[in-house]
Parts: C-alpha cells; sequence; structure tokens
C-alpha cells in the first residue's frame, strides 16, 4: 500500500547517485586490478618468500626453512659482487653513449630537411626489433670468422689478426655495451627530440640578433630547458638497462667467465638454468631495492628540478 | 663582436649545410648497416655464406635460406611465427579491453587509493621480468599451464596492462567530460556514455595502445622459454634462440628467421610511431 502513497514521488534510489558512481568506477577497475595481482604482486610476494626458503627445483627433498641463508650466500658469492660491479660498467657505459649520441641525433632530426619523416622511421627501428633478433644480428657481425667487423677492420689495417670478440674476457663487455648503444640510441632521440621541439623558436631567434653563437645558444638556452626531460629519460633508462638481460642473456650467456655477467642475468641464470629458486628469489630482492633506491634518489632529483624550473 | 661575425657565420652555414648531411647520412648508415647485411645474409647461398675471402653481395640472390627455415621440421618456423601471432594477438584484444577501463575509470572518477594505484602501475614500468620468472614459474606449473598459449598470455600482462593504463588515461584526459555528461543526461548510463561516446573519439589513440601491447609482446622472450618445453609451443624469439642452441648455429636459416620476425614489427611500428612517441613523451616533456 505504501508504494501508491508514494507514487507520486520520483522513487529515492536504494544506493545514491555517488555510490553507485563508485562502485561503476571500481568495477572498471577490477579486470586491471586482478592482472596486476596474478602477475606482479603475488609473485613479488613469492619471490620474497621463495628467498627465505632452500628452494631446488629438481631437489624437492630438500625444500625447507633456511631464513636469511639465501642472503649469507649472496654476500658471500664473489660471483655476485662481480656481477654489481659489471653491472655498473653495462649501465653507466650503455646510457651515457646512448645519451651523447641520442642528443646529436635529436639536434639532427630536428632540422628542417627533405624526406625528414622517413629518415626518423629509419634510424628508430633499431629500437623496436625484439631484443634476441638484436642480440643474433650482432652476434653476427661480430663472428669471428665470418663477420663483416673483423673483416672490415682487417682491410681497412686497423688489425693484424681475427679477433673473437664475444669470447675474448676484455673485449665481450665493450661488444654487448656496444650492442646496447646502437639499440638504445633511437630512445633518447626521441625523448630529446620532443623537448627541442616544445621549445619556442623566438627564443633563439631573440639570442640570434643579441649576437649569440650556436654553441652560446645551446649552452644558455638548449640545455637550461631541456634539462627536466634529460633528468626523466636517464633515469628511466638507467632503472631498464640495470634491469635488461634478454641482450646479454642471448649474445654471451654472461659468459667468458662471467664477463658480461650483470646481476640480471644471474638472476635469470639461477632461475632458468640452475633452477634454484630459493637463491634467485634472494637475488631478485637485491634487484628489487637496488630499483626502489634508485627511484627514492631520482624522485628527490626530480623534486629539485620542478622547484627550479 | 664585429670582428667575430663572420667567423660565426661560417660556422652557422657549415652546421646547416655539411655537417648537417654528413651526420644524417652516418646516423642513418649506423642504424641500417646491420639490418642490410642481415637482409644480405639471408639471401646468400652456403657456399657464399662461408666463402673466404668474404662476399659481401649475394651474387646469386636465393630464396632457399627462407624455405629452410620455414619448413624446417627440427626447427618449424612457420609454428613459431603462428605461435607469436596468436600470442600477440590475444595479448593485444585482452589488454586493450583492460586498460580501456582502468584507463577511463582513472582519468573520470575521484575515489580513494587512485593515486596509489597510479604509483603501482607506474613502478610497475620499472620491475626486472627476471623477478618473476621463479615465483610465475611456480605459480604456472601449480595451475597446470606449462606449454600453454594461456601462461604465455597472462604473463605477457605483467609488463603490458601497467604502460597501456598510463596511456589510456593520457588519452581520455585530453577528452572533455561535457560530451559523456551530455550523454548520460538523454539517458545513457555510464557504460553506454563511454561506448558511444568517448571510445569513437579516443579511437586512434586505442588503436596505439593495442599495436603497442602487440609489439611489446612479440619482443618478450624469456617467459616464453621458461614457460614452453615443447618445441611446437615456442614463440618466433624463443624458436630463433633454440634454432642457436641447435648443434651448430646454421646462420643462413637464422638469418632468414632474423628478418621474418622483424618485417612485421617494423611496419606495425611505422604505423604506431608518431602516437607512440606522443604517449611515450606527453608525460616527460610536461613534467
Amino acid at each position: 500500500m505504501t508504494t501508491v502513497a508514494l507514487a507520486g514521488h520520483r522513487p529515492r534510489p536504494l544506493v545514491s547517485w555517488r555510490v553507485r558512481k563508485l562502485v561503476v568506477g571500481y568495477s572498471y577497475l577490477v579486470p586491471a586490478a586482478l592482472c596486476m595481482l596474478a602477475t606482479v604482486v603475488v609473485p613479488i610476494g613469492m619471490a620474497i618468500k621463495m628467498s627465505l626458503y632452500h628452494d631446488v627445483l629438481y631437489k624437492p627433498q630438500d625444500y625447507r626453512f633456511i631464513g636469511l641463508g639465501n642472503y649469507v650466500r649472496l654476500v658471500q658469492d664473489p660471483v655476485f659482487w662481480l656481477t654489481l660491479w659489471n653491472s655498473v660498467v653495462w649501465v653507466f657505459g650503455s646510457v651515457l653513449l646512448q645519451f651523447l649520441a641520442g642528443f646529436a641525433a635529436a639536434l639532427l632530426l630536428q632540422q628542417a630537411f627533405r624526406g625528414r619523416a622517413l629518415v626518423r622511421t629509419l634510424t628508430l627501428l633499431p629500437w623496436i626489433i625484439p631484443g634476441v633478433v638484436v642480440g643474433l644480428i650482432w652476434e653476427w657481425l661480430y663472428q669471428p670468422n665470418y663477420g663483416v667487423i673483423n673483416d672490415l677492420l682487417l682491410k681497412a689495417g686497423w688489425m693484424h689478426d681475427r679477433v673473437a670478440w664475444l669470447s675474448s674476457a676484455d673485449l665481450a663487455m665493450p661488444a654487448v655495451i656496444f650492442t646496447n648503444i646502437w639499440r638504445g640510441i633511437p630512445f633518447f632521440a626521441i625523448m630529446l627530440l620532443a623537448g627541442l621541439q616544445a621549445i619556442p623558436g623566438e627564443l633563439y631567434e631573440a639570442a640570434h640578433v643579441d649576437g649569440a653563437g650556436v654553441l652560446g645558444r645551446f649552452w644558455h638556452i638548449t640545455l637550461p630547458l631541456l634539462r627536466p626531460i634529460i633528468v626523466v629519460a636517464t633515469a628511466t633508462r638507467i632503472i631498464w638497462t640495470f634491469n635488461y638481460a634478454d641482450l646479454i642473456f642471448v649474445m654471451t650467456g654472461g659468459g667468458p667467465a662471467n664477463a658480461t655477467q650483470i646481476t640480471s642475468t644471474y638472476t635469470l641464470m639461477q632461475a632458468y638454468s640452475n633452477l634454484d629458486f630459493g637463491y634467485a628469489g634472494a637475488l631478485s630482492v637485491v634487484l628489487l631495492l637496488v630499483m626502489l633506491a634508485f627511484t627514492a634518489a631520482y624522485l628527490r632529483v626530480t623534486r629539485g628540478v620542478e622547484e627550479v624550473g | 663582436m664585429k670582428r667575430r661575425r663572420p667567423a660565426a657565420e661560417l660556422a652557422e652555414r657549415l652546421l646547416g649545410g655539411p655537417v648537417l648531411w654528413a651526420g644524417l647520412i652516418a646516423l642513418t648508415a649506423f642504424a641500417l648497416a646491420p639490418f642490410i647485411w642481415m637482409l644480405l645474409t639471408s639471401l646468400k647461398s652456403r657456399e657464399e655464406l662461408y666463402a673466404t675471402p668474404l662476399a659481401y653481395l649475394p651474387v646469386h640472390p636465393t630464396f632457399e635460406n627462407y624455405v629452410d627455415a620455414w619448413t624446417s621440421p627440427v626447427t618449424p618456423f612457420s609454428r613459431f611465427f603462428l605461435n607469436s601471432l596468436w600470442v600477440c594477438s590475444v595479448t593485444m584484444v585482452a589488454t586493450t579491453a583492460i586498460s580501456v577501463l582502468a584507463g577511463y575509470a582513472i582519468a573520470r572518477f575521484r575515489f580513494a587509493g587512485r593515486d596509489a594505484l597510479l604509483l603501482v602501475f607506474l613502478a610497475t614500468q620499472m620491475f626486472p621480468s627476471v623477478l618473476l620468472i621463479a615465483p610465475l614459474l611456480t605459480q604456472w606449473r601449480a595451475l597446470g599451464l606449462i606449454d600453454t598459449y594461456q601462461a604465455l598470455i597472462y604473463s605477457n600482462f605483467s609488463f603490458t596492462v601497467p604502460f597501456t593504463v598510463w596511456m589510456m588515461v593520457g588519452y581520455f584526459s585530453s577528452i572533455p567530460r561535457d560530451l559523456e555528461e551530455s550523454a548520460m543526461i538523454d539517458g545513457c548510463n555510464h557504460f553506454g556514455a563511454l561506448c558511444r561516446v568517448v571510445l569513437p573519439l579516443a579511437a586512434p589513440g586505442i588503436a596505439a595502445t593495442a599495436i603497442f601491447a602487440f609489439v611489446v609482446s612479440w619482443s618478450e622472450l624469456l617467459f616464453a622459454i621458461s614457460f614452453t618445453t615443447e618445441t611446437s609451443m615456442r614463440t618466433l624469439s624463443a624458436g630463433l634462440l633454440y634454432m642457436v642452441g641447435q648443434y651448430e648455429v646454421q646462420w643462413g636459416p637464422l638469418s632468414a628467421g632474423v628478418v621474418l620476425s622483424t618485417v612485421p614489427v617494423a611496419i606495425l611500428f611505422t604505423f604506431l610511431q608518431r602516437h607512440l612517441i606522443h604517449g611515450l613523451t606527453a608525460g616527460a616533456v610536461k613534467g
């Protein structure tokens, strides 16, 4: 009977409009949240748990809790410390030269010339092809007997003997870093090109009228205005390169004698080849901590940049 | 000042002319030479490939390497190709649907934990994928998903979804709210307004997101080698590595395989380029 009495009014919804909107919003998020939960959050938790166990896949009878045992092993493992140092060499060698060459490429690609769109697309190619493809292409270029690099260097007279680039303890690291530079130049070129295009042209014209030369304009206009994007691009790249394992895994597998073993490939080897999930878990936690420390430092630096800019 | 002028002008003329052209040629040559060498290699016969002195150009170009790679019973490239196509297509469609919904919710609704969620999506992009291998392998083994497409597709979400959600938030934020609000006053519910008003406007962005998801899953290697054991389940990346692992490296068929793996992503990328670059740099330029 009450319904009749209320018929004249607009019925008050059972759940208010605001709550309904909230429910709809959350329901849109459910699939993405589930994905992240199943493929990232839970696995990270599992990795942390694994790091506290003796967990070797083909020795299930030995599976037991060992507390910080894997971490103690890690601190005493000379290969681990070597991989940390190799990671530093790998990251800084790669990123510094990628940045310099990418900056030069961005300055070139910013100029107006015929066929600019085509040149841009072509120069970006190394960046989008699969890592395993990059690794194999360069393995073939570096090949001691049939590789074109040895052949060209011999013909130019810069070398007298064929060099086994990837199986020499001294040359393997520079060789993989060079490949990574080839691959990473386009990333910096894209980022810095976008930054260059955001700089108003009037600034350069005004400086030109005031008599500033090419170098002066670069130093006083281009560099300061690009600083925020340089910081962001470099930081992203440092983290990404530190984590990146595909290229070294394909080209050298960390060898010869761990000369190119970086921390991420070492973790991969422990999980993939040795099936030692406990130790791989401990290494993962270290990778994670290094990443977090770097991100925290980076956030402090960028906050500084924003305040200055 | 006056005396320095001619020298400065000469420097500028040089930089705009010869230096620019020399730089561009060097840049393009450096980027392309390795590809060209691989292409030439794939067209050589076995004798030319291992000739001394090195033969730079194939005298009798042949497609036998491509035929070998494609039909080989040991390393069936046609199978690898189809596996990759299937895994990447499903990843692409699912990732796009998931990130359209999540991106729209984050761009349009204010709710508790919104910033925290955005931060999770950003932080995950920075996580090393080697960290996920052991736990995911344990997880897929427990679920009996080893040697299935599902395991590869689900694992791909770990790196596609965080990035595409960010891209979608950017696209949706740039679409004015008034349009959906008027659609909702006209009687559409939220989902209707999303499908009929917002999606058509965001179509270019959504297409870019989809292609991005396809391209990055095409490159995926570590999950593919860890979660499959049978040759018939390998993707292109894993299959290429498997070809290297087989006895002596056969550079002829391998180079053909490398070319075949490069072409699809290179074509997709030329379509995607402008959108992807916009998506990648938008945040960075502002920050």
